[in-house]
């Protein structure tokens, strides 16, 4: 790619108008996809994302540009779009140490110079397909679709950090629709990570599409949703996308600089009920949401973002850690070279508590099982957030008793935490195929549970009564 | 942004395509400089300015297809990648639908999509008006402690799409818009409301000032707001929250959903789906539309389509490969790679949102929602909220934390009241309108 020596020159004539400190991050993306419809490949894809953004920072305030021209003159103008940040706040100051490039510990697996026969992953497609529709006569369409993704960033800053990360990430999600004439109900499940498609062959796309092809004709057969305020048992593995929505994103640090997140100044004050503890941890093998170094250099951390209902800390990156007197917590991440850091979550989830799931379920008179989830949001300023239940059930006197069509779940972030009533002793890191947005940016994320009692929230369903 | 640099982009990649062995291909360009401020407590947070490059490239061989999307223009990445993507029809079942379309055009009316002064003005003068947007919003009620920041963006760009049977053309395009998020101390609780205006003309633009009070408006007539009992009762979705029960509407009656059973719409063309008052239209031909262009992601004319009349369901949306599929014409829908929306709206009706209120006796009005999975095949609808409680035809108090539910095929026979405040500051959009019953869900 470019010349270590490129960088050098870009990162010095950022901050040649003034700067706190400047960063050039170069990227060279390949996504290979092939996806199937009606039972055959239906169409394959290649993506390439090459290009530079450079930064500054003065201040609270950044200046960003980007170009996807690597030619000289091209970088030497994003440069200079870049410092014009610094006509408009009060300059600082930094030099540009010369640059040593790091070497990096890998937690993804995989082989940097693997190659793929293309055969492999239409055989991934085929055999989900072919599980899906032999599992149910009701299963009416199978889409399935399988991402192989490589991702080179080389990052220099201007402290003199130079590192370069290669980073894998594959994906097999498989969605089924079954319909019996009168509904439909479908199901969606997906896996993968950051290694290769070796991985498929333990993780295989029969599991997966079976369990598809189960959550769609639970689906099918779901009543409708009830409505009002009931007991919730979170499912292990992925109810951790309520931490993500809950708590997660209110401890970014952006928003805890700005003071526009309800959990600002509040570290050592209790958000949670005792039960709950939370971590985040960018360094987790395989996951999703780990890096080896996160899109500022700084290599990902485990953050115990709460402890016993203690709130301990926020998720930083280096403009934010800066301006708060801290250390970067390496979350800082970007969608692309397009696009400027934030501070994002990496993996987030609960580790075991004592109880098990069986006592959970006797424990519960009348609530919902929200076993799966298909995604969640929140607002971070008052905390309300949202979970939308992949597949759930009716729970009645300590059994469940039946299925019900995906609701949203509405809650506020600290009022659910302090309403955790049980911690399962069943932690584990859901199935990998969440991708997080904020601020226009998309990035893959992993998240953890284990089952986790909830002893009232608001569940979005039309059953009044 | 120069159309014709644009057009030879993407004719250099069409001959690559073929000396790899590509039999047809169609290749789209854009050029887009971005501008994005960011002002905050009287300084720029962030100034972001670019110019970026996009190629698209779909090639068939032997009744196969695969897609290539790159950002690498230099003569050896786009050989390379041409060639991968050349390589990857093989792995791809022949499929007799897929191809170029049979129609291609435009007709050269000018649809308005450039404003020429966007490209002109200082950037300094849009740096200004972030930070006057930011200004306005603090100055506008005491009660406004914070932001998460007030924003000016543009884009100046051209759209080039050109295919082997000699199809080439292109157009240019602007986009700008000013948003702002002011945060309100209610008692301890921190109230965060956003709303923005977006267009292809700076002068179609809602003024800073109406921006900066309909966003502090949004945060403070929350103040107080409380969680509902559950009931059964008629709810209005205010404009912007009504225009993302659009966005699902469009996903029904697209045609790539409808092929593999993902729509709740799915065999019901000509059926009897919503009220009288449910006239839905996708309209390419939008004089100045930010969903407008003169021909489609295939280079399709676009054109304007009635999708339900009076309730009645008249068409789904096709590009070229689900309508050969379904047996259709091309609604001029393609995107290049799928489906979408050109101007997708509902059509307004004559009462003002006070109208509508005055005439609910009981119900609720919803102003924001948050959540986003709709599932579509069955068309179950159920999102987080919040807005007002209207009791004897007026608003009686805030609530929040609740959520509304439904069935879509029940929501839109249910329509009963439609508004006349549409205003078109994205492509898919609608006014207000009231569901005659929905269940709320709160305590």
């Amino acid at each position: 790619m470019l010349d270590e020596s490129v960088f050098a020159e870009l990162v010095g004539r950022a901050l040649r108008r003034g700067g706190d400190f400047a960063d050039v991050f170069c990227e060279h993306r390949r996504t290979l996809s092939y996806r199937l419809q009606d039972g055959r490949i239906h169409d394959a894809s290649y993506g390439v994302t090459l290009g530079v953004g450079v930064r500054v920072v003065v201040g609270e305030s950044a200046g960003y540009a980007y170009s996807d021209d690597l030619g000289d003159d091209a970088l030497k103008a994003t440069a200079d779009a870049a410092s014009l940040i610094a006509r408009s706040a009060p300059a600082g100051q930094a030099g540009c140490s010369a640059l040593r490039a790091e070497g990096v510990a890998s937690l993804y697996h995989r082989d940097p110079a693997e190659s793929v026969n293309p055969e492999r992953y239409v055989a991934l497609l085929d055999r989900a397909d072919a599980t899906a529709r032999r599992c149910d006569s009701r299963v009416v369409a199978v889409n399935a679709q399988v991402v192989d993704d490589v991702q080179d960033v080389w990052i220099a800053t201007s402290e003199g950090r130079f590192v370069f990360d290669r980073r894998p990430l594959v994906t097999l999600g498989v969605q089924v629709v079954a319909s019996d004439k009168k509904e439909r109900g479908s199901g969606y499940v997906g896996d993968g990570g950051r290694t290769s498609i070796d991985y498929f062959d333990r993780e295989t796309p029969e599991a997966l599409a079976s369990e598809a092809a189960r959550i769609a004709t639970v689906n099918l057969i779901a009543s409708p949703a009830p409505a009002g305020e009931m007991e919730m048992i979170v499912g292990a593995g992925g109810g951790g996308v309520l931490l993500h929505e809950a708590v997660g994103h209110g401890l970014e640090s952006d928003f805890n600089r700005r003071g526009t997140s309800l959990y600002s100044g509040r570290v050592g004050e209790p958000v949670a009920s005792d039960l709950v503890t939370i971590y985040d941890d960018g360094n987790l093998e395989q996951e999703r949401g780990s890096l080896n170094v996160d899109d500022e250099g700084v290599p990902g951390q485990h953050k115990v973002l709460v402890e016993n209902g203690v709130l301990r800390g926020y998720m930083q990156d280096r403009l934010n850690a800066r301006l708060m007197g801290v250390e970067s917590t390496g979350s800082g991440r970007r969608q692309s070279f397009r696009f400027a850091p934030q501070p994002r979550m990496c993996n987030t989830y609960m580790p075991d508590g004592e109880s098990c799931f069986e006592e959970i379920l006797a424990s519960t008179r009348r609530g919902i099982y929200a076993k799966s989830f298909a995604g969640g949001q929140v607002e971070i300023s008052k905390g309300d957030f949202v979970f939308m239940v992949g597949e759930g059930y009716l729970v009645e006197n300590g059994r469940i008793t039946a299925p019900v069509r995906n609701a949203t779940i509405i809650g506020n972030g600290p009022d659910a935490m302090r309403k955790v009533v049980a911690v399962g002793s069943d932690s584990r890191l859901a199935r990998r195929h969440y991708t997080c947005g904020k601020g226009g940016q998309y990035v893959p994320v992993g998240v953890g549970m284990p089952t986790v009692k909830i002893s009232s929230i608001t569940v979005g369903g039309t059953q009044h009564g | 942004m120069d159309e014709s640099a644009a057009i030879d982009l993407a004719q250099h990649a069409l001959e690559a395509a073929r000396s790899c062995g590509a039999q047809s291909a169609e290749a789209a360009v854009s050029i887009a400089r971005r501008l994005h401020v960011e002002a905050r407590e009287n300084a720029v947070a962030r100034l972001e300015g670019s110019t970026a490059k996009g190629l698209l490239l779909r090639v068939f061989r032997d009744g196969r297809r695969a897609t290539l999307a790159t950002s690498d223009f230099s003569a050896d990445g786009v050989a390379d990648a041409v060639r991968r993507a050349v390589a990857h029809t093989q792995l791809v079942a022949a499929d007799e639908f897929a191809g170029l379309p049979d129609r291609v055009g435009t007709d050269g009316e000018n649809l308005s999509l450039c404003d020429p002064g966007i490209a002109q003005r200082d950037s300094l003068e849009k740096i200004d008006e972030a930070l006057r947007l930011e200004r306005l919003i603090r100055d506008a009620d005491a009660r406004v402690v914070n932001s998460s920041g007030s924003h000016y963006t543009d884009a100046v760009a051209v759209t080039a799409l050109a295919n082997t049977n000699g199809f080439a053309a292109a157009y240019a395009w602007t986009r700008v818009g000013r948003s702002t998020g002011p945060v309100a101390l209610d008692n301890g609780v921190k109230r965060i409301a956003h709303y923005g205006t977006a267009a292809r003309h700076a002068r179609d633009l809602e003024g800073l000032e109406a921006v900066a009070t309909a966003a502090v408006r949004r945060a403070v007539d929350l103040f107080g707001a409380r969680k509902p009992p559950t009931m059964r009762v008629p709810v209005i979705f205010e404009r912007d929250v009504a225009a993302s029960i659009l966005d699902d509407v469009f996903a029904a009656a697209s045609s790539a959903n409808v092929a593999v059973a993902n729509s709740w719409l799915t065999g019901r063309v000509g059926n009897k789906i919503g009220s009288d008052l449910v006239s839905v239209v996708d309209d390419g031909r939008l004089i100045a539309g930010l969903g407008s262009a003169p021909f489609d992601g295939e280079g399709v004319p676009t054109r304007r389509t009635p999708v339900f009349e009076r309730g009645v369901l008249q068409t789904f949306l096709y590009d070229t490969y689900y309508a050969r599929k379904l047996g259709a014409a091309s609604t001029g829908n393609s995107t290049g790679g799928g489906v979408g929306p050109s101007n997708f709206y509902l059509e307004p009706g004559s009462l003002t949102l006070a109208e509508v209120i005055a005439a609910t006796p009981l119900g609720v009005l919803v102003v924001d929602t948050i959540g986003f999975a709709t599932e579509h095949a069955s068309g179950t609808y159920s999102r987080g909220a919040r807005g007002f409680f209207i009791e004897g035809g007026e608003i009686a108090y805030p609530i929040d934390e609740f959520t509304v539910a439904g069935q879509y095929a029940e929501m839109l026979a249910g329509v009963d009241a439609v508004a006349n405040d549409l205003r078109f500051d994205a492509a898919v959009v609608a006014p207000s309108f009231r569901v005659a019953e929905m269940t709320v869900s709160g305590n």
